[in-house]
């Protein structure tokens, strides 16, 4: 390996290590414009994720709650049959879903940066 | 094609076609591989030895022809021509051909040198078309650990091309040019 060879190496490590905190400071933004859409009878909210909170939705057979908690949502309680939606658990993916389909509610999570559906090789 | 004119085109030319024909076996048995590596798309870019061979032996032309032609005949033979996985590819080709091309003017930088940052540069091409192709920058986030791998990757295909220009019956001097 020649000095020249070291200096190439030194630079591509500099740059991966340089890379570190940019790739870090653009997924925290990313995830901080993370928001829930919560849709139910009584229409549309927009839920940002950075704070934990409890919503209550009017759905078709009751009231379903929604918990928000550490960036992530789930549904905490609902008065329909099956409970798939409190069954689903935690998600807080961009693009994750919620589906209450008796009491009509949907939970979504909607964002900036989208992670990626698929990877090719 | 032009008519070769002297016994030392014809050894140039067919010196690139032999490392098509081996860079895009390389390239073949790679993708056949099952990854080894947690991060996606990580290969060590055995294709690219072809690549750094050439540009040693014949010239930095013909490294982007051997670069070139060896990316369209693995996406033809993986059923990846025109997808995605082939822009990328091809993006990653000819980045990696124009900072080896730059770093091969450069007296002090050996074979490993150009493969080491024709790594890098490879990688960064790649998560770039990436990025523009999914319309976000997600892709771009995994650039610090793909530069990462891209050092050990480089540094094995460098050595691998030196050990092969020291052993191998091409003799470099014939063509004239570098």
């Amino acid at each position: 390996m020649t000095r020249g060879d070291r200096i190439v190496v030194l630079l591509v490590v500099v740059l991966a290590v340089a890379a570190w905190p940019i790739a870090g400071l653009a997924s925290g933004r990313a995830s901080g414009a993370a928001i829930a859409v919560v849709s139910g009878l009584g229409g549309t909210y927009r839920i940002p994720l950075d704070a934990d909170r409890r919503l209550a939705v009017r759905g078709l057979e009751g009231t379903v709650t929604v918990e928000v908690s550490g960036r992530s949502v789930r549904v905490l309680e609902s008065p329909c049959r099956d409970h798939l939606c409190v069954q689903r658990g935690e998600i807080d993916a961009a693009g994750e879903v919620i589906v209450c389909a008796p009491n009509g509610v949907t939970v979504r999570i909607a964002g900036r940066a989208d992670a990626p559906d698929a990877v090719i090789r | 094609m032009r008519p070769t004119r002297s016994y030392a085109d014809a050894r140039a030319l067919t010196t690139v076609a032999l490392l098509v024909a081996v860079g895009a076996v390389l390239g073949l048995v790679e993708s056949s591989l099952i990854p080894s590596l947690p991060v996606p798309g990580v290969r060590l870019g055995l294709g690219n030895l072809a690549v750094v061979l050439a540009m040693s032996l014949v010239g930095r032309t013909a490294a982007l022809r051997v670069s070139s032609l060896r990316v369209v005949i693995v996406a033809l033979a993986t059923g990846a021509l025109g997808g995605p996985g082939f822009v990328m590819a091809l993006a990653g080709a000819l980045v990696s051909w124009m900072v080896m091309s730059l770093l091969s003017r450069l007296r002090s930088v050996s074979v490993i040198g150009w493969s080491v940052g024709g790594a890098a540069a490879h990688v960064m091409a790649q998560l770039a078309v990436a990025s523009l192709m999914a319309g976000s920058a997600a892709p771009l986030l995994l650039s610090p650990i793909t530069l990462a791998l891209a050092v050990p990757c480089g540094l094995v295909i460098g050595y691998s091309s030196r050990l092969l220009l020291s052993r191998l019956p091409l003799v470099r001097s014939e063509f004239g040019t570098r």
